[in-house]
């Protein structure tokens, strides 16, 4: 491993795509970075409440780590921590290259990225100290959410204004998804607080929009950035346009029509009037639409490059992410049927469901969204190909073994349910082995982060750990060839 | 009525964003559209990943 300069740039796009990619290095690697450090609590946190299911009494007489403290820490880590800070890097800097502008407010943007941690952490502490609001999604105390919010505002405002100024002519399909995010998740944030933490309605009211926002964080925060990633990856990886453009758009104006309803099929049995749960029931299986675009667009646009998922580390995960998209979806969107739910709901099923979508999906694509651009955004190759290897097995068989385990016992555990001749202790009995096999699932998933954080901080180590043949000079030595190519024809 | 207005406003925002992005020219040249994350230095046809020191 020897440290190489930079060869001369090549061209004004070179160029300007280096500019811009120099624009927003700090903001981007400081969102990133502090998102993988998140996904490390996250993990952690998980484990120990998944060990406390099959081993009530592990870290029993710790009243801090009590189940329904750290459990809640595990998601909001998650899906705030890791989600939020790694989806933001990603818009900010896919943003800026599709517009083909600098980012603007860094400055801003940093300070917003330290707040967005500070609220956070803060956040953790006030839950560990027995403060969550316990409302599921919405755990942080109240006083800790305007340091989330307010740091949002600065993302909104630059994502904005690199789009009012862009170079480029059309809206490319994945800054659709980018705006959308952009407008959607404060509107859930603010009104699902309003309805829930703030009291503005009561009774099953807040608990609608309770789960409005808990299936919409993950659906209109979630999937769009992770479906942006994936249109912007697979074909820029590959070297091939997106199979149908046409067909991408039809799925993002579908997804922004559907997704919005399927919340309150979180809710079937509960004492709703039943047109709302059908509302939701039908808004899931309309989400056929978009999934089955997106799908046949991903598919057909990798049609004729599987051998490349040999070699580039990005498309493993981008591809990885985009099979399980349509497949979670898939699973969704049945899971919403009523019949579905007499066997699956209050089972492990649901939990298995989620962390399909988060681990399977949305993940993968944020980790193959970092694999291609940090070493665009800090001039230098990944240190080791071999821990990128143990990450993306970890993250797939990790993946697997927590699904299998949680949706087969789920499946069996609701059977049993059923059966009112069952003690409810043996359903209890039945599941704690496969609530074992769901710990070795995070651990294996704990393991493939911690190599991914060697990794990132090598990379962000200047001149420590470089391959001679950085990845993206390679890129430069091929256009040569190219161009070469081209001028004897 | 917070809920129903809030949709309401939602719905004909994302109506009237259609619209615009219709009058826009959005939906014209959609070959030109999903081309364009190319360029000189990475064009189509050029693959621009691979495992960090070992040969394509």
């Amino acid at each position: 491993m020897i440290a190489q300069p930079l060869p001369p740039a090549i061209g004004p796009e070179f160029e300007a795509r280096v500019e811009v990619d120099g624009s927003s290095r700090a903001v981007v690697v400081l969102f990133w970075g502090t998102s993988l450090l998140w996904l490390t609590v996250a993990s952690l946190a998980g484990i120990i409440s998944s060990i406390k299911l099959h081993s009530p009494d592990f870290l029993g007489g710790i009243e801090w780590l009590t189940f329904g403290r750290i459990r809640a820490v595990h998601w909001d880590t998650a899906i705030y921590g890791f989600g939020g800070l790694a989806a933001s890097g990603t818009l900010l800097w896919l943003q800026a290259r599709l517009c083909q502008v600098r980012l603007p407010y860094r400055n801003l943007l940093l300070v917003g990225g330290v707040v967005f941690n500070i609220g956070i952490l803060l956040g953790v502490i006030g839950i560990l100290m027995g403060q969550s609001t316990g409302v599921e999604t919405l755990e942080f105390p109240l006083w800790a959410m305007p340091l989330l919010v307010v740091p949002y505002v600065f993302i909104v405002i630059a994502n904005f204004t690199m789009y009012f100024k862009k170079v480029t002519k059309h809206t490319y399909v994945s800054q659709w998804y980018l705006m959308a995010v952009t407008v959607w998740f404060p509107i859930l944030v603010l009104s699902a607080e309003a309805c829930t933490n703030l009291g503005a309605v009561d009774g099953v009211a807040q608990a609608i929009a309770n789960w409005w926002y808990g299936h919409n964080v993950v659906g209109l925060f979630a999937t769009p950035t992770g479906i942006a990633a994936a249109y912007y990856l697979i074909p820029k990886v590959i070297g091939k346009p997106i199979h149908s453009y046409h067909l991408s758009l039809l799925g993002f104006w579908s997804n922004a029509i559907f997704y919005n309803w399927a919340g309150t099929h979180h809710l079937t049995g509960g004492p709703l009037p039943a047109w709302t749960i059908t509302l939701g029931v039908v808004g899931s299986l309309m989400m056929f639409i978009p999934v089955i675009t997106i799908g046949i667009n991903h598919h057909m646009t990798m049609l004729g490059s599987f051998h490349l998922l040999k070699t580039s580390p990005t498309l493993r995960f981008a591809v990885m992410g985009s099979m399980v998209y349509t497949l979670s979806s898939f699973q969704g969107s049945l899971e919403a049927l009523r019949s579905h739910q007499e066997v699956t709901h209050f089972t492990h099923y649901t939990i298995g469901h989620v962390h399909f979508g988060m681990y399977g999906f949305f993940a993968p694509l944020m980790f193959a969204m970092m694999y291609y651009g940090m070493p665009r955004l800090m001039d230098q190759e990944w240190s080791s190909a071999r821990l990128i290897r143990i990450h993306f097995w970890c993250t797939l068989v990790g993946m697997l073994i927590y699904v299998f385990a949680m949706c087969y016992a789920g499946i069996r555990q609701g059977l049993m349910m059923n059966d009112p001749a069952v003690p409810f202790l043996n359903i209890v009995r039945f599941t704690i082995p496969y609530l074992g096999l769901r710990t070795l699932g995070g651990v294996i998933l704990l393991s493939g982060t911690i190599a991914f954080l060697i990794n990132f901080i090598r990379i962000i180590t200047p001149h420590k750990y470089t391959w001679a043949t950085p990845t993206l000079l390679d890129s430069e030595r091929d256009w040569r060839k190219v161009v070469a190519k081209e001028k004897e024809q | 009525m917070f809920i129903w207005s809030f949709a309401l406003i939602s719905g004909i925002t994302m109506v009237w964003l259609l619209a615009w992005a219709i009058r826009r020219g959005e939906f014209q040249n959609m070959r030109e559209g999903a081309r364009m994350i190319f360029d000189d230095q990475e064009p189509a046809g050029l693959v621009t990943d691979h495992f960090p020191g070992e040969p394509r």
